[in-house]
Formats: structure tokens, sequence, C-alpha cells
């Protein structure tokens, strides 16, 4: 599974509807299950390694990992968003858990915890 | 009962994407009396090709370069034949585009005197993560109205005219009904018509968008769009099984292809054509050639790059694409020590790198009047890349809203809608009825294995003849009536039911393309085994196709090709 969102450390973003991993998918692979409050990849095999959902996730509770086919399972990739948000620091581990940091300069848009569906729209059914 | 949305907008952009952000600023920009709304698929901050971001523009007249210098190198580059107006028209308007996105944010590398670094003869760098909602947000903020996880099933057409579109919205279940008296399709290009590289949990991890699955070819084509060039497909070089870009090595690390007896066979072979500089489309044949008469595997040398590069090169790759550095960690291979592995990916049908799409005048106008095409659905103009796609949507918006004084709202009867309405939720009602009908990913499957065994697929060595033609058709042929029985369980499933039936539409275009072009002028993308030469006599011109909209009959054209930059076509 490429993208994996820890469900120790996922909040569901508390009541949002669409929680930011949610909403920057561009496939609509991440759904929130409502029961558990807790969003997850529910269609790994249209997953396209693109990553937004990582880092619009306020609780850093995604994690990267190479499909096992292509790769051992121990590596890992996860980027932190600097607070200043000019930055992200990426920790790279390889398979024996030798860690690498890079510090690479770009910006990362603050995203909102939910919005809704239309800009500017009120009234709709979020219900999926 | 499917409850409706109706929108009156004057300006309909259809996918909120690289070109549609763009055309969406400059039409409020230019005509703020005009209202703009746009269709997308997913939500506009991370929708499209961009994304996971970019670390170049590969478009861009650096210094001491022209619009004419730009069109020779395109034109070579794309073997001789591409429409130069097109491709003439977008290059004026890279700089324009680039330095307004760097107004919105976008970081640009530059030197001491403020010039962008050049990365490549046509690139610049950049700091690109965020480049899609740089985008997004400026598109929002110019007042066009945005509808996201909006899946647009069709136009909606008067005659030789389009009036709007409908679609269904992935969120609320609702039927959208918009009117429009301009609309522009930039919806891109169309992947998932060949058999991807992995399998499995990596089968989407292709080098062109999964999600964009040739929407907008198919509606055109159901519309009655004249269509140009699907037969020059793309098929990419990449890094093996990451299926990353290879220019980020090659470029940056100035690393050579070799074979497996480290030969540089692009320059003991392909000598004559240009060897590491040879066009594009030879490229990617040279390394296939290797591997086919068993001189594989093919690599990038970057053996001996040093520390520092390979730092270098890790950076880059995570600000553009993270999963080649951790299929390095994964793999424990150091690209000081060991080369890199490349490989060809499945062929698409994309118009940003090749020239596959709607038959547009300058002003980007598609042949049905109302429809304009910009980005990587627009035909004619190859290496639009990020920055063309910008261009388009520029040009796209200064047209419609031109000749927008002189077009109406018209009339959309009920019955057009209420079959629309029926077609875009037909797999859904086909669940609800408890039909044990075909899920889409079945589909895509048989699709997939048809255009790979008899279309020039990978597994052929992209190689293809009449007699494998005709079989892709025949093959092919039962797949649009079955589309019928398609089921959907949910609304996501409901639009992965319209994205098979979007491609099986392109499918069965590209085919009739392929077959048409007697000739190879673009090895790889196009080699027919049966006309193995280039044939500038017969074959200097384009290939043009129309489906009726009634009787659904593909008709083949040639279109004439034009050089109005001087000098030798084959060469930059």
């Amino acid at each position: 599974m490429p993208v994996w969102v820890d469900p120790e450390k996922c909040n569901g973003c508390y009541n949002s509807r669409q929680p930011p991993c949610v909403r920057m998918c561009p496939g609509d692979l991440i759904v929130k299950d409502y029961s558990v409050n807790k969003a997850y990849l529910k269609y790994p095999e249209d997953c396209w390694d693109c990553l937004p959902c990582i880092k619009a996730c306020p609780e850093e509770a995604i994690e990267f990992h190479l499909s096992y086919q292509l790769g051992s399972k121990g590596a890992k990739l996860v980027p932190h968003v600097h607070k200043t948000r000019d930055f992200i620091t990426w920790e790279a581990v390889d398979n024996s858990g030798n860690e690498e940091r890079f510090k690479i300069r770009t910006k990362v848009l603050k995203i909102d915890l939910d919005e809704q569906i239309e800009d500017g729209a009120e009234g709709l059914d979020f219900s999926i | 009962m499917i409850e409706r949305q109706i929108i009156h907008t004057d300006i309909l952009i259809i996918g909120g994407g690289t070109a549609g952000c763009m055309a969406a600023v400059e039409a409020r920009e230019k005509f703020p009396q005009y209202k703009v709304a746009i269709l997308e698929k997913a939500h506009i901050d991370r929708s499209g090709c961009l994304a996971g971001g970019m670390n170049a523009i590969n478009a861009y007249l650096n210094k001491g370069e022209t619009p004419e210098s730009f069109v020779r190198y395109v034109r070579s580059d794309s073997c001789g034949l591409i429409r130069e107006d097109l491709v003439k028209s977008m290059s004026e308007l890279f700089e324009y585009c680039v330095k307004k996105v760097e107004s919105w944010g976008l970081p640009i590398l530059c030197d001491d005197k403020g010039d962008y670094v050049p990365r490549g003869r046509w690139n610049i760098k950049i700091n690109g993560e965020s480049l899609k909602p740089i985008l997004s947000r400026a598109a929002r903020s110019s007042g066009a109205k945005v509808y996201n996880w909006l899946v647009v099933t069709n136009l909606l057409t008067d005659g030789n005219r389009v009036t709007g579109a409908v679609g269904f919205s992935l969120r609320n279940g609702k039927f959208y009904v918009v009117h429009a008296k301009a609309v522009l399709i930039a919806t891109g290009g169309a992947a998932g018509l060949y058999r991807p590289n992995n399998t499995g949990d990596a089968s989407h991890k292709t080098w062109y968008s999964p999600y964009n699955t040739g929407a907008g070819y198919a509606m055109g084509i159901r519309a009655g769009a004249e269509m140009t060039s699907y037969e020059m497909r793309y098929v990419a070089i990449r890094t093996k099984d990451a299926i990353a870009p290879t220019g980020t090595i090659a470029l940056g690390a100035g690393a050579p292809q070799v074979n497996a007896k480290g030969d540089r066979f692009m320059v003991t072979r392909y000598k004559d054509i240009g060897g590491d500089g040879a066009p594009t489309p030879y490229r990617a044949h040279g390394p296939i050639q290797e591997i086919k008469e068993g001189r594989g595997p093919v690599y990038l040398d970057t053996r001996g790059i040093g520390a520092d590069k390979v730092k270098d090169l890790k950076k880059a790759y995570l600000d553009m694409y993270p999963s080649q550095v951790l299929y390095w960690l994964a793999n424990d291979i150091d690209p000081a020590t060991e080369p890199v592995e490349i490989q060809t990916t499945e062929p698409y049908v994309v118009g940003g790198h090749c020239q596959a799409g709607y038959w547009v005048d300058e002003g980007r106008r598609t042949t049905l009047k109302g429809l304009y095409a910009a980005g990587d659905v627009a035909g004619g103009a190859p290496f639009k890349f990020v920055s063309g796609c910008w261009a388009e949507g520029v040009l796209a918006a200064r047209t419609m809203g031109e000749d927008l004084s002189k077009i109406g709202e018209a009339a959309v009867s009920e019955e057009q809608i209420a079959r629309e309405e029926a077609r875009a939720f037909n797999a859904f009602k086909n669940h609800e009825k408890g039909m044990r009908g075909i899920p889409p990913v079945d589909m895509e499957a048989r699709l997939q294995k048809i255009m790979e065994q008899y279309a020039g697929g990978a597994s052929t060595y992209y190689e293809m003849n009449a007699e494998m033609l005709e079989i892709a058709r025949k093959k092919l042929s039962s797949l649009p009536s079955e589309t019928q029985d398609l089921v959907a369980d949910d609304l996501h499933q409901l639009m992965k039911a319209h994205e098979i039936i979007d491609r099986v539409d392109v499918a069965q275009v590209l085919v009739e393309h392929m077959a048409y072009r007697k000739e190879t002028r673009w090895p790889t993308y196009h080699t027919r085994t049966d006309f193995p030469e280039r044939d500038d006599a017969n074959w200097l011109k384009f290939v043009n196709s129309v489906r009726d909209p009634k009787s659904g009959t593909i008709k083949m054209m040639t279109r004439p090709y034009e050089q109005l930059v001087p000098g030798d076509r084959y060469k930059p």
C-alpha cells in the first residue's frame, strides 16, 4: 500500500466532513470513516504516489511506502512541513533504518480543515 | 428521483488544471463583465498533472531564443510535422504566463542579476511543489466560480453548436446542467488506454496522471468535433519501476544513456540524427531497440557523479517525484556506484507532449461553434508542457471573450437533458436494478488487453501493422454497446464507469488514426512494421477524423501542412 494513514495518529481532523487528505487526493481515493472518525486509503490500486494527501495532513499521520512489488518494506519517506511553510524537511529512511534529512525550499499553502463542496454555495448536503 | 442543479454562465471551463486555471484568470481580467464557471473532477487545489508539483518549466524562451527558433526546434523534434501557427502563438506567451505565475508566488531560480537560471535550452528551474494550489487560488480569487468533484459526462449540443455541459457531483450525487455561451475544454490527455508498467497497488504508478482519462477527447468525439494526430502517441522514457522523469538525471547530472555493455548507443547508432540530442521519439525508440535486440537493460550512467551530485539529485526528485528517492532507499541503490535503469512507459494520447487533440485555429476554436480547446486536449502543438498549456488557456480565453459579444445562449431541449441524465446515471441504475453487469475495472482490463496486444503496446515493442490494427478494431467494436451494462454501486464507481466509457471512445479513434497513416514518421510513438520509413511525398500532412454524432462512423481525412518558418524541417 503506497500511502498509509496511521490510525493511531489520525484524529479525523475532529468533526471535519472532508479532511484535507480526502479533499486533496486527485483520484478521490481517500475517504473518512465517520463511524471511527478516521481517514483511510480506500482504493490503493488507484494511487498515483503524488503525495498531496501527506503534505496536507496536519497531524503528519500519513506515511509513504513503496508498493512491495517495487522494493522492500523498511524504507519510508516522511515530509515535515516547516511552520513558516517555506521549507519541507524530508526524512528519508532506508531498509536498515538509517536516516538522512533533506531540507528543500518550497512554498506549501495552508489548507483549511474542512470546506464546502462549492465555493460560496450554501445548504448543500455533504453526505456521500 | 435525481435532483438537478441548473447553472447559467457565460464562459464554462471544463477541467480546472494547468490550462483551465490560467484561462479563468485571463477571462476574468480581460472580460470582467462575463461570468466564468470551472467544473473540476477533483479538488482544484490538487487536480490534474500538476497535483504532485513540478521542478522545472520546460518550454521557455531563454536569452537569445525567439518564437521562430522555438518553432524550428519543436518542428525537428516532432520529425518535421507540426502546426507552426499554433506552436509559434503559444511560445509568444511563455514569458507573459511565467511572469504572471511568478507574481502569484511561484519561486523561480534566478541569478545575481535577477534573470532566470536556464536548466537546458528551453528550461528554467522552479520550486514548484505548490504550483497547482498557487494556480487554483489565482483562479478562485479571479471571481471564477469553481465546482469541485463534478464529473462532466457530456457536452450539450444544438447541431454544430455547443451549448453547455452536463455531469454529476461525486459528493452530493446531483445532476448538473450547465448552460454556457462559450465552453472551453481543458481536461488533459488520456492515460489508461494501454496496460501500465506495474500491476496491483502500483498499477497507477504511471507517467501521466491516471486521472486524466480522455474525457475531453471523448466528449468532442461524441459531439462530432474534428480531431487530429492521435497516431502520434506519447511514450515516455522513465526510470525503471519508479517511473520518475529521467531529465532530472540526464540534464542535472549529465548522465548518458548506455546499454548493458556500456555502449553509448544513441551516439553510436543514431549519430546521423543527433545522437543524445536526437528527436524525442528516437530517444524512446533507441533504448527499446537495444532491449529488443538483446543488448538491455538500458541505463543512465550515473556512476562516479560524486556524493554532492547525488544529494542534488535526491533533492530535485523530492521536490517533484519523491518516489524515486524512496525507490533507491527501498532497493539499497546508490546512484554514484550503480547506474540508474530506465524503461519506456505504456503509450498515452496527449497533446502537450505530442499533438493528439482537437483541430483548432490560432484562437483555439474547435470545429464546433462555441467550443474551444486548450492544453493537453488541444492538438497540433507539441512541446507545450506547463507553460504552453498556460499560453493556450490565455489564447482561448481571449478568443472566447471576443466571440461572446456575437453569441447568445442557446436553448437546450428537455429531451436532450433527460437523455443525458439517463446516460450519466445508467451504471448506477443498473446496480439498483440488481443487474449482474460489468464492473468498470473489468472493462478497463479488456480494453487494455486489446490495445496492448494488437495496437502497438509495450509487449510488441510498440510495433503494429495493418493486420494487428484490424484485429484491434474488431475487438474494440463490441465495447461501446457493452458500456450499457456497466455497473456502479456508488458515485466513485460511477466516475470510473464514465472514465472507461470515455477511454473506449478515444481508443477507437486512436486505432483508426494509426491504421490510416501509412508511414513511420515517429518511431515507437507509431511504428508501422508494414510501412517502416518516413514518407514525406505522401504523408507530410495531418491525419484528422470526425465521428458522426448520429451514425457513430469515424470518417478519416487529411489536412495540409503549412511551413511558416523557413529552413530545413529536420534541423533544429
